[in-house]
């Protein structure tokens, strides 16, 4: 018994199994987690070595280098770049994507114990770190405080931090803009010096008296007590009391010398909301966490939260990113909704039947839903590529269905019972449903393979795809078969409102069947003419290219409403100016867009040393990192793209800005930002390379499709260098490293001790008042302390003024500088890579500095070769498959000629609509190579079919053209339609799926029109050529027989002869 | 005894069934798939691409008085649904064991 009837023959067995499905389905849809991308695994690993006291080159050359030579040989590395800095070399290892990470961790480890003892003596042990994306903040919450704003770091520790993390998942929360208390002691040198003390003494006498200590136990009777001394301050004024030192009966104490400020840190962040002070909590995922799950789980908590804080601070969200996801996964359910309507409709357009579309109906969501298991199976989430592999799928799932409907509905018609209809029916056609699910498992399994960035979204899409392809044919084998058999019936009498309804219906496809035929039966008569046309179709369409150009892209940039914005000064400038300018920017720009800006927040200052967050990011006196925050982008009019463009004009508008950098998405994704143009200069001269990367970025800055460059080598920061002598330091027995610890306690402070109140500690600092730090003299004023007396710096040291030189970056073992330009909206990434390239190219370029593209674009070409194969691998599998089915080598050619077609269609479409050529589009010109074939093969195995029922050539052409239009035309529309709320969609998300959906409508319908056409007249031509070929051979094969006929005798004789010479020649050397 | 040999299209063979069980013929011999082609109307039944369908084939042997009946039921079957195509023939039987 096949599938098919057993399932006929037993419905309860199959409409229960197939529950069953449905049942696991929606319970694995209730399970999924839901993000914007399938998981990306990590594959970066960065090794960071410090190494006190070096300076950039130095690290470079005796950290930096012996650790790329060494981590270079690990394998599946890609790239592998470092930065040398003041003290420290952080190299990163980027990997091929699809390796396990564990592994590579491993490898890297292994790699770095050979190397270790090569390192300098005073370098630390080298530190591996994971980067992944989990890195990325999920959520910002922003803080508005005005009274408590001093206390504001403790109150948000306290009461929105610690409960946070403890929330499942949550990884670090960090905290911005809200300085933490401290303890300043601030001495007066004046004074100190009258005293002859020293900062050393002030600071070891503080930390003396501020500790308590155990004594030990003593046994009083019959109890034994623990003798303890406290001496911990429980109030920071006591500080002010203590004895620095003693001279009999006179005392010096603190107060006499310093002034002890209980009050924040003196270098601290400010963090400004929509214009009002506040602060900034960062709530960053563990690896491996769901985002959309923890920021519910923290908006939960929220309302809790804010009951517990003072009432003049408020607590908000102004990032949220799963919000961008919801909004996203749920137009993507939409845009599925959309597509399922439309293709119902199609189905009982033209199959007028609410019978068969309601089985039509079914069968739909049933494979949807089915994949839904194999997402929890594999522990995938419901993300942007799954779900717009659901719409891709819908209207391929209805065509096995609608075949086997279709076929069903014939033998019914023809009079038989609907049980033996649907078992017999379905068998005829079984074969070429399988066979045209395999040409989509022929083009979507190769998916699976791809390697790279590309790889991880397509590996999904590969995968659901093949999934759901099979579970739609075992379904149309099985479970529509049985939904006919139950269903179906013959109609004898139709409604008449069905009769006034479909009527109309009816006679227009009536009327296209006729049109049709008469089309082919002339197009089969004027055959070259037809393929001439095609021909030229296809290469006006490459002109057209030429022409209007198609703008490449690697990505299309995902708006997701958030702007960030690095705005530097010129280095050194003080906080109050950024604060200036920040202000003027922020009113700008809440001015201009008012309600769609939902949050404006800045950040200015240097971060303390102990804030993770803040130290992974740039911070300085002189920057100023916006974050923006708009409404989604279908409740808006203005793109993302078109803001940051504007917020660039702005910035370059004000002269006190030297550099910014305006990044679309918030910077939290390397797909869906701008386009941007990426240029690497390798070579060892610093100031070579630095002004070959300023005169590029400066030329590249005029043109106007370019919004930004940036230069990767930040400037020389300036610094006072104390040069100490050394035969004056011996003189004194002072060591180099004593002297300058000295000096950097007046400076930074000394951290000695620390003052504890309710659990919690804060730090107390001792140094030089703020006024007596402000120019050089009065760092050469400062004393050191030395065994005979204070001496001053200005004694034994000179300072100068100097510049530190940069971070030294370098890319695979060479130094190297990058230059980025963004490219404005509406300028595609080969435009600005034309661009600069013409400009290195026409450049002066010393020798041994050499210029290279870079960045997105190199992602891009690789991407591009990659799909190029990937395309030819499809294109040889499709065409096994066909050949397969048809048992011939000439048909599958006919029908892989009209592949190019698609491509026409694809050009014209995105020409038409001014969509850009990116992966999005790729995709889907690499879709419908299955696709496009699928028509092919329908009306191929169909006009074959009527040759062999005895037809004649173009008879049978014509018929077969007829006869298959409808059905050609709805499992077309089907695919077309599912795919139009994709291409048209508004909703959020819908600019990175738009160049699918336009790609394979135009696609589609230029090959779908094309093939209807061109396919009859190439059978012809073959089929014409395969008849005379067959003359031919009859007419030889005729003229032989006659001749043999004629001269048997003769040809016998001959023969014979030969045979009697042949014998005789190899009978001779015997003789 | 007349004996009937029936050729139909698969698709009959519920109602060729029914009509034997309906006039209380036990007795028969079945062929599942056999493939045909009418002599004047009718497509043929290859199981081939270009006819993909099949054909089933009965012969039974039945009391004359019955025989005239069958045939004129399976006659009836057959106007009913011209379409798929149902073919009945009748002999004598000679002598049976």
């Amino acid at each position: 018994m096949s599938l098919y009837e057993g399932a006929v023959r037993r419905p309860i067995m199959t409409s229960l199994v197939f529950t069953a499905v449905i049942i696991f389905g929606l319970f694995s849809l209730m399970k999924l987690p839901i993000d914007l991308y399938p998981d990306i695994d990590t594959n970066t690993i960065m090794v960071f070595t410090y190494y006190n006291g070096a300076s950039a080159e130095d690290v470079e050359n005796n950290l930096t280098r012996p650790l790329e030579n060494t981590l270079n040989s690990v394998e599946h590395l890609k790239h592998v770049t470092s930065n040398s800095k003041d003290g420290v070399s952080v190299v990163t290892l980027e990997f091929e994507y699809g390796y396990d990470i564990d592994n590579l961790t491993n490898n890297v480890r292994d790699k770095l114990d050979m190397v270790s003892n090569s390192l300098p003596a005073d370098a630390n042990t080298p530190i591996i770190f994971k980067f992944s994306t989990d890195m990325i903040p999920i959520l910002l919450l922003s803080v508005q405080a005005q009274e408590s704003q001093k206390a504001l770091y403790k109150i948000l520790d306290d009461n929105v931090a610690n409960p946070l993390a403890r929330i499942d998942g949550v990884g670090t929360v960090s905290i911005i803009g809200a300085p933490e208390r401290e303890i300043n002691v601030y001495m007066d040198p004046v004074k100190m010096e009258a005293y002859n003390l020293s900062a050393a003494q002030v600071a070891s006498a503080i930390a003396a008296e501020n500790q308590n200590a155990t004594n030990g136990t003593v046994d009083i009777g019959t109890l034994t007590y623990t003798v303890r001394t406290e001496g911990e301050f429980d109030d920071s004024r006591q500080i002010n009391d203590i004895v620095v030192a003693s001279n009999g009966d006179g005392k010096v104490y603190v107060k006499d010398v310093a002034r002890v400020v209980d009050d924040v840190e003196e270098r601290a962040q400010q963090t400004y909301t929509n214009g009002r002070q506040g602060g900034l909590v960062i709530i960053q995922k563990q690896s491996g966490a769901n985002s959309v799950a923890i920021s519910n789980a923290v908006m939960e908590q929220l309302p809790e939260l804010r009951k517990n804080l003072p009432s003049d601070v408020n607590l908000n969200v102004m990032v949220n990113t799963s919000d961008n996801i919801m909004n996203t996964i749920h137009s993507l359910t939409e845009t599925i909704s959309y597509a399922m309507l439309f293709v119902v409709i199609v189905v009982f357009l033209f199959l007028g039947r609410w019978r068969a579309t309601l089985i039509i109906t079914i069968t739909i969501p049933m494979s949807l839903i089915a994949s839904f298991i194999y997402l929890y199976a594999t522990g995938g989430s419901l993300n942007m590529i799954s779900l717009s592999c659901l719409s891709i799928a819908i209207g391929n799932v209805v065509d096995d269905a609608i075949v086997v409907l279709e076929n069903v509905t014939t033998h019914i018609e023809r009079g038989s019972d609907p049980k033996q209809a649907a078992i017999h029916g379905t068998n005829e056609v079984a074969i070429s449903v399988i066979a045209s699910t395999l040409t989509m498992i022929a083009v979507f399994f190769p998916l699976t393979m791809v390697s790279g960035m590309s790889g991880v979204l397509f590996k999904q899409l590969g995968w659901m795809m093949c999934i759901i392809m099979t579970i739609s044919t075992s379904s149309a084998l099985s479970f529509t078969p049985m939904l006919c058999s139950q269903m179906l019936k013959l109609q004898k009498k139709q409604s008449k409102l069905f009769k006034t309804i479909y009527r109309p219906i009816q006679k227009m496809l009536d009327g296209l069947d006729n049109v049709y035929e008469r089309m082919i039966n002339w197009a089969v008569r004027h055959r070259w003419t037809i393929i001439l046309a095609s021909v030229l179709f296809f290469i006006a369409s490459i002109y057209i290219m030429k022409i209007v150009g198609i703008k490449s892209e690697y990505f299309p940039a995902n708006d997701n409403g958030r702007v960030s914005c690095t705005i530097e000064l010129p280095i050194g400038s003080r906080k109050e100016k950024a604060k200036e300018v920040a202000d003027e920017l922020a009113y700008k720009w809440m001015k201009r867009y008012g309600k769609d800006l939902r949050a404006c927040n800045f950040t200015i200052g240097q971060a303390g040393d102990n804030n993770t967050f803040a130290s992974l990011q740039s911070n300085g006196s002189h920057i100023i990192s916006f974050n923006l925050n708009y409404v989604p982008s279908n409740e808006r009019d203005k793109g993302l793209v078109v803001i940051c463009d504007e917020l660039r004009e702005d910035c370059k508008k004000i002269p006190e800005i030297a550099k910014y950098r305006v990044q679309l998405g918030g910077g939290n994704s390397n797909m869906g930002g701008q386009s941007m143009a990426t240029f690497e200069i390798y070579g060892y001269d610093l100031t070579e390379t630095m002004n070959v990367a300023e005169t590029l970025s400066a030329k590249l800055a005029e043109n106007p499709m370019v919004g930004q460059t940036n230069i990767s080598r930040s400037d020389y920061v300036p610094e006072l260098v104390i040069n100490f002598d050394r035969d004056k330091l011996a003189k004194l027995n002072l060591t180099m490293s004593a002297a300058s610890a000295s000096v950097r306690n007046l400076i930074t402070g000394s951290l000695m001790s620390f003052y504890r109140e309710d659990g919690e500690e804060y730090d107390i600092k001792v140094r030089y008042e703020p006024d007596a730090r402000t120019s050089v003299d009065n760092i050469l004023d400062m004393l050191i302390p030395t065994q005979s007396g204070n001496v001053r710096v200005r004694d034994i040291a000179t300072i100068e003024e100097s510049a530190i030189p940069p971070t030294i970056e370098r890319k695979d073992r060479q130094r190297i500088t990058t230059v980025t330009a963004v490219l404005k909206d509406g300028y595609a990434l080969s435009d600005g890579v034309e661009y600069g390239r013409s400009i290195y190219e026409n450049m002066d370029i010393p020798a041994g500095i050499t210029v290279q593209v870079a960045g997105s674009y190199e992602d891009q070409m690789d991407s591009n070769r990659d799909l190029g194969t990937l395309g030819i691998l499809i294109i040889i599998l499709v065409f096994i498959v066909m050949a397969a089915q048809f048992e011939s080598l000439t048909y599958p050619f006919i029908i892989m000629l009209s592949v190019p077609f698609a491509f026409s269609g694809i050009i014209l479409a995105l020409c038409l609509t001014g969509t850009n050529l990116n992966i999005m589009s790729m995709l889907g010109g690499i879709m419908l190579i299955g696709i496009v074939v699928k028509n092919g093969i329908v009306l191929i195995d169909y006009t074959q079919l009527l040759r062999e029922r005895g037809y004649g050539l173009i008879r049978s052409a014509v018929a077969a053209a007829r006869s298959r239009l409808r059905p050609i035309l709805m499992t077309t529309l089907t695919t077309i339609l599912g795919m139009v709320p994709m291409a048209v969609g508004q909703g959020v998300g819908a600019e990175m799926w738009r160049p699918l959906g336009v790609s394979v409508i135009g696609g589609l319908t230029a090959s779908t029109i094309l093939t209807l056409i061109y396919v009859p007249s190439m059978f012809c031509i073959f089929g014409s050529n395969g008849i005379k070929n067959n003359r031919r051979k009859m007419r030889k094969q005729r003229e032989l027989d006659a001749y043999w006929k004629e001269h048997k005798a003769e040809e016998t004789f001959k023969k014979s002869k030969k045979k009697q010479k042949h014998s005789t020649d190899t009978t001779a050397p015997a003789e | 005894m007349k004996a009937i040999f029936i050729a139909y299209d698969q698709a009959h063979q519920e109602n060729v069934m029914e009509v034997l069980s309906r006039m209380n013929i036990k007795g028969y011999t079945m062929f599942e798939q056999v493939m045909g082609a009418g002599t004047k109307t009718g497509d043929p039944h290859l199981g081939s691409h270009a006819w993909p369908t099949m054909n089933s084939a009965i012969i039974t042997i039945v009391p004359d008085e019955r025989a005239v009946t069958l045939m004129e039921r399976l006659h009836e079957l057959d106007a009913n649904n011209e379409m798929l195509g149902l073919r009945a023939f009748q002999w004598n039987v000679e002598k049976e064991i």
